[in-house]
């Protein structure tokens, strides 16, 4: 429980001051201030062990990070930052789960697998990522929005299936 | 809203703005979600296959006792990454000992057990269902189940032994027993003198009115002792037992009733218990330790209720009674209970009451005040006029103050009915 936590709270310091850095770099003082509260209310909030406030922090983390990228910031520090967001948004609900664990449960267990597991995904997703931002291929906007299209309809049916699946 | 699709949306919401704004690094920005959300779905867990063992040290304990519970879950299907794993308890019983949930890593064909100990009031506990919640390692897709299982706890109600209490119904059953039948034969009490009969002993031969009649030979007559029917009212009507801030003296009426049935049954008779609550429940007559575990498992489940159909007595079904058998009913009394009561004892019933004193009881939970004392004193002698006429109508009165245990009372009381003789 104790590694969570931790793991938790170096997250969401890893997340705000990864994107404030971000804006800070190109003198966006005040977004800077904006990001800094953000992480603090969600320090906060993780202390008083508000388990909601995860979703609309992650959500405002990432919208932060995708205004960064669109506004031309360093996109490594947007990246870093929303991926670090994702983790605190995930360990927040997994902390939440372990909480209902009995005291002779194997807590410890469960939270070195899933933080290998995490931190595995956490470094494969920044790399296929940065390879994707790194990596420039001319496509016509046609053929982008196909691509975009088929994402996002195979996604709709793996979310919905998966949703089926479990009733 | 379900993560998965928490998470589905945003990456939906990024690729259209990485669309509209015709930027590949919003695009870029969802790789390491769509990884997140293929990884958990991944490892979405399978249908559960579990194999749920629960064994209790005892099935039967008295209030408050604790029982161990153990549970053995098998996995018979693939493996789940988590599970949350809870015996679903009925209320009140509660937790004293240990947790009834436990969340654990189950792989294929492994096991978990865990015991924990509960304890609990007097009821029938059916422990029927375990709840279970398996979901990936990111908690993105859940699976939950209610898995069947097989369990039962008797929380019975404790059980004051009582001695011989001494009950004279009209008519008594053919087996022998320790109830004076009103009729001679062999027994120890003298019941009168009939005339010499062969077979007779010699020692049965009463010589002094032999003396004065030249002609025959007399023999003393004893009465015989059998056992008898009893039928045992519980009463659990909501008006009787409820009293301000919760306080019921329906467990009161249940511990009594438990003893009554107990001492009843060891003194051989034949004994049945009507519940005269919301409900009607009859447990039939019968004899022996079978029957005490009948009536003990009735009691353990009954219950006080409203009712506006069996608010008064007048629907106690006379017809399950045997004809002149005792009838014991156990109630704290209102007034419209007088008429009742004496109709019973009208129609050949050897009646008893035992009454739990309603007015002591609410006097311990009041504030010492003068108007308190005044209208305590007014219900005393409201409840003593009614037990005197009850008394009066031969129906044989225990007033139970609930402060001293059942068994002192009952003893103290059968105490003075010998001492004032049968007087039935």
């Amino acid at each position: 429980m104790v590694t969570t936590r931790f793991a938790l709270f170096f997250c969401l310091l890893g997340a705000a001051l990864s994107l404030a850095w971000g804006y800070f770099d190109v003198g966006l003082q005040g977004a800077v201030r904006w990001l800094i509260g953000l992480g603090a209310l969600w320090a906060f909030a993780l202390v008083r062990r508000w388990s909601w406030f995860s979703a609309p922090g992650f959500f405002a983390s990432l919208a932060a990070a995708a205004a960064g990228l669109w506004l031309g910031l360093a996109p490594g520090w947007m990246l870093a930052g929303a991926l670090f967001a994702l983790l605190v948004w995930d360990l927040t609900d997994f902390e939440r789960r372990l909480r209902l664990a009995a005291e002779g449960d194997d807590v410890n267990g469960l939270a070195r697998v899933h933080l290998t597991r995490l931190s595995l995904v956490a470094l494969i997703g920044f790399a296929l990522a940065s390879i994707a931002m790194i990596v420039r291929v001319q496509f016509s906007f046609e053929w982008a929005a196909l691509m975009v299209l088929v994402a996002a309809l195979g996604l709709s049916q793996l979310i919905g299936w998966m949703r089926r699946g479990q009733r | 809203m379900s993560r998965s699709i928490f998470l589905g949306l945003l990456v939906y919401l990024l690729l259209l703005w990485g669309l509209a704004s015709v930027r590949g690094e919003l695009l870029a920005l969802t790789a390491p979600l769509v990884l997140f959300l293929l990884i958990g779905f991944w490892r979405a867990p399978h249908e559960m296959k579990l194999d749920i063992q629960r064994t209790l040290s005892a099935e039967r304990v008295a209030p408050g006792a604790p029982v161990t519970v153990t549970l053995t879950v098998t996995n018979r299907g693939a493996t789940l990454d988590e599970v949350l794993l809870e015996d679903v308890l009925p209320p009140p019983l509660s937790v004293t000992d240990g947790s009834n949930r436990h969340l654990v890593h189950l792989p294929a064909g492994k096991s978990a057990a865990w015991t924990y100990t509960v304890s609990g009031p007097r009821g029938y506990y059916p422990l029927a269902e375990v709840r279970a919640e398996a979901s990936d390692l990111f908690g993105l897709s859940r699976r939950e189940g209610v898995l069947e299982t097989s369990g039962q706890l008797f929380i019975l109600p404790p059980i004051l032994r009582l001695r011989h209490i001494p009950i004279r119904p009209r008519r008594t059953r053919v087996y022998a027993g320790s109830i004076p039948a009103r009729a001679g034969g062999a027994g120890v009490d003298f019941f009168g003198v009939r005339e010499y009969r062969d077979g007779d002993s010699p020692r049965a031969i009463n010589w002094r009115v032999s003396a004065r009649h030249t002609q025959a030979l007399f023999a003393n007559e004893y009465e015989q002792e059998r056992v008898s029917d009893v039928g045992i009212v519980l009463d659990g009507r909501e008006r009787t037992n409820h009293f301000g801030g919760g306080r019921s003296l329906f467990e009161h009426s249940v511990s009594a009733a438990a003893a009554l049935a107990d001492a009843f049954l060891n003194q051989g008779n034949r004994v049945g218990l009507l519940l005269y609550s919301n409900y009607l429940q009859w447990t039939l007559p019968g004899y022996g330790k079978l029957q005490r575990e009948r009536i003990l498992h009735t009691l353990s489940q009954a219950h006080a209720g409203p009712s506006q159909v069996f608010a008064d007595l007048d629907h106690i079904p006379t017809k399950l009674f045997s004809a002149q058998s005792q009838i014991v009913v156990v109630s704290p009394l209102t007034a419209d209970d007088l008429e009742v009561l004496i109709q019973l004892r009208a129609r050949g019933y050897q009646v008893m009451v035992v009454s739990p004193d309603p007015v002591s009881f609410e006097l311990q939970n009041l504030r010492p005040r003068a108007e308190v004392a005044l209208a305590a004193r007014v219900v005393r002698l409201e409840r003593d006029l009614l037990l005197r006429r009850l008394q009066r109508a031969g129906i044989r009165i225990l007033d139970w103050n609930v402060l001293q245990p059942f068994d002192q009372a009952m003893r103290r009381m059968t105490g003075r009915w010998h001492a004032g003789g049968a007087g039935w």
